[in-house]
């Protein structure tokens, strides 16, 4: 442990597939793009080209990484070009992680990753060593602060909820993830004509459902690509949430969760900026929803909405909140405050100018586009449901703002967690005593913000009153 | 319901913006006809283009009119601000109003800036960043826009001790 050492040679094959995870965009779009050429064995060359480029780098980059413990430091070595030395004090390091992607359980290894408040964790983690030496490295950086460690854990009440199998299920079914899946089955089907001719196409088509008209084709195609994207979805959230549990400790959360790649996180309390109930368009008749938390940022650069329970009934949503993030309990319910009469017409404008945009694209570019006048129909619901599940309300140093985009979010804001507030009305707004009304919570670098559309006037500015005269209650909290 | 906030920009405000829109409209104009004359050099220049880039050109003219002469003046107008120990408060907007309180507990820093446009009238801007936004308040005067800061950064030091 003392002595410079490498991690196992398995590492090498982690970190070309780290490279692959972390760039699987641009590596699909520079194999759609290189084997734009008519052979598809040209393809297969690019790819495997890539793949020996990548795995060559792993293995430099392995021999490159060495790390070791001196003086109650952590020394990491590494850098295939550049040489980067990095010392971790051991005091300094807040997180220690031991997670397994597939990769390490193959070879019966973990990786560790040590987190200060500071660095970024993707240059100190040790991507694979066996669990001894983990563990031994584990209980020598802990080695100081362990002492005052043990003593309160043994009356710690440990408060643990997890994702149980049935609940998973039903999150992956009513996953809200379709459009993500849609792009990407989209995206695979624009590639389609590079692979097969119309011809072929059309002869496979008549092969199989003989009869077809290019009406049921193009139903069929719109049910099939529909299908395969709930299937891609399905299979990703069961992924993602995989034996999924937050334990509430002293002052932080733990997340864990995932199937293949076990993903630990813990949040500190005092670093949560603001709660979201989503409820999604097909877990909202079931009566489900998920919670997200926004946190300010803990060593990590990007923004960050963190899911803290992927699935839960919505009358129990009230008793987990006040079980696992007391600070954000709360009787309120935006209902109290609908919008006016007036506000309604904005909603229903809004949606009838997207879907005429729409219609007018579909109308003049695709067969059978005279259909897409139907779209208005679920548009004009839909635009009167945002209306309706639109309000704010206020008490205490609560601020609760609901509203609906396609899924309804109601978020949970702290008087003492809002960085600003905006009031916005355009021309038309000022004419109906109406305005767009916004709040800003810090998330990760660029913060988060919350808008309620075509709120009352006056309602408005009593929010903005209120907020601005809560001096006082900004100054009870630690 | 609030009254607006009490202080308003500098009066020179209107001409630097005169002049760093009429900088920002010759260079969109100077494109255009650029491409035009690469275009005119080499096919001699087909009826079509010339009456598109003649269109583009006018309406260039057209907002470019409106964006020197009546708009810095309307912004003017529409810009308040006002900053006490409790909040920063701005109020702006020429079609589309926007009123925008930030605590000043939340200021994480505030500096000034001024680019050669603004320096050569005396002027500069207030950069206020929270955790989560960032606000500006144009075109002050320069010895407005110091005192602006130091208040800004006083009273935010003032109401972080209070914490």
């Amino acid at each position: 442990m003392f002595e410079s050492q490498r991690q196992h040679p398995a590492a090498a094959v982690a970190k070309a597939l780290d490279i692959i995870k972390g760039n699987f965009i641009t590596i699909v779009f520079i194999i759609f793009l290189g084997g734009g050429g008519d052979r598809a064995d040209f393809t297969l060359y690019w790819i495997l080209g890539t793949i020996i480029c990548l795995l060559i780098w792993g293995v430099i980059s392995w021999y490159r990484f060495t790390f070791r413990i001196s003086d109650g430091e952590l020394q990491i070595e590494q850098g295939v070009v550049v040489h980067k030395k990095l010392y971790l004090t051991a005091d300094r390091i807040q997180v220690i992680d031991i997670s397994a992607g597939i990769v390490q359980r193959l070879f019966g290894l973990v990786a560790v990753e040590v987190k200060t408040a500071g660095s970024t964790s993707k240059d100190a983690k040790i991507s694979a060593i066996s669990r001894e030496k983990a563990e031994e490295l584990k209980t020598l950086l802990r080695k100081k602060s362990s002492e005052d460690v043990e003593e309160y854990i043994p009356d710690e009440k440990k408060l643990v909820y997890s994702l149980d199998s049935h609940d998973l299920l039903i999150a992956a079914t009513t996953s809200g993830r379709l459009g993500v899946a849609l792009s990407i089955v989209g995206a695979v089907f624009s590639q389609v004509d590079q692979l097969f001719t119309e011809q072929q196409i059309f002869n496979f088509v008549e092969a199989n459902i003989p009869h077809s008209t290019s009406v049921s084709i193009i139903i069929f195609s719109v049910i099939g690509i529909f299908l395969i994207s709930w299937v891609l979805s399905f299979i990703t959230t069961i992924i993602q949430y995989y034996d999924f549990s937050v334990e509430v400790k002293e002052d932080e959360l733990l997340i864990t969760r995932g199937l293949f790649e076990k993903t630990q996180l813990t949040i500190p309390f005092n670093r949560i900026q603001a709660v979201q109930i989503k409820e999604e368009l097909l877990r909202q008749p079931f009566g489900y929803a998920s919670l997200v938390i926004e946190s300010a940022g803990y060593g990590e650069t990007q923004g960050n909405s963190t899911t803290l329970f992927p699935l839960i009934g919505k009358e129990k949503i009230y008793h987990f909140i006040n079980e696992v993030i007391p600070e954000y309990s709360t009787e309120l319910t935006p209902g109290k405050s609908r919008l006016s009469r007036r506000a309604l017409r904005r909603y229903l404008l809004r949606m009838v100018w997207f879907s005429l945009i729409f219609i007018a694209i579909a109308w003049s570019s695709i067969p059978y586009g005279v259909y897409s006048w139907f779209i208005l129909i679920p548009a004009l619901l839909l635009g009167y449901w945002q209306y309706y599940d639109a309000g704010v309300n206020s008490d205490g140093n609560t601020l609760i703002l609901s509203s609906r985009l396609v899924s309804k979010t109601t978020a949970i804001v702290k008087k003492y967690r809002m960085q600003s507030v905006e009031i916005k009305q355009n021309p038309f707004q000022t004419r109906l005593n109406l305005s767009n009304f916004t709040v800003s919570v810090a998330s990760g670098n660029q913060g988060r913000s919350f808008t309620v559309r075509e709120l009352g006037q006056q309602q408005a500015y009593r929010h903005l009153e209120w907020i601005s005269n809560g001096k006082k209650g900004l100054s009870n909290h630690p | 319901m609030r009254s607006s906030p009490r202080y308003k920009l500098s009066k020179a405000a209107i001409k630097a913006w005169r002049v760093s829109t009429a900088l920002f409209i010759l260079f969109i104009i100077l494109i255009p006809l650029v491409l035009w004359l690469i275009y005119f050099l080499q096919s001699g220049g087909d009826e079509f283009s010339q009456w598109t880039l003649i269109t583009v050109a006018v309406t260039l003219l057209i907002i470019g009119a409106l964006g020197i002469f009546f708009i810095p003046e309307i912004r003017w107008q529409r810009w308040y601000y006002e900053v006490d120990e409790h909040e920063i408060d701005l109020q702006s907007g020429i079609m589309i109003i926007t009123r925008t309180l930030v605590p000043v507990k939340r200021v994480q820093h505030v500096d000034t800036r001024q680019g050669p446009i603004l320096r050569s009238y005396g002027l500069a801007d207030v950069t206020i960043s929270t955790a989560a936004t960032t606000h500006r308040i144009p075109a002050l005067d320069m010895e407005t826009a110091d005192e602006v800061r130091d208040q800004i950064s006083k009273f935010a030091r003032l109401a972080k001790e209070d914490v």
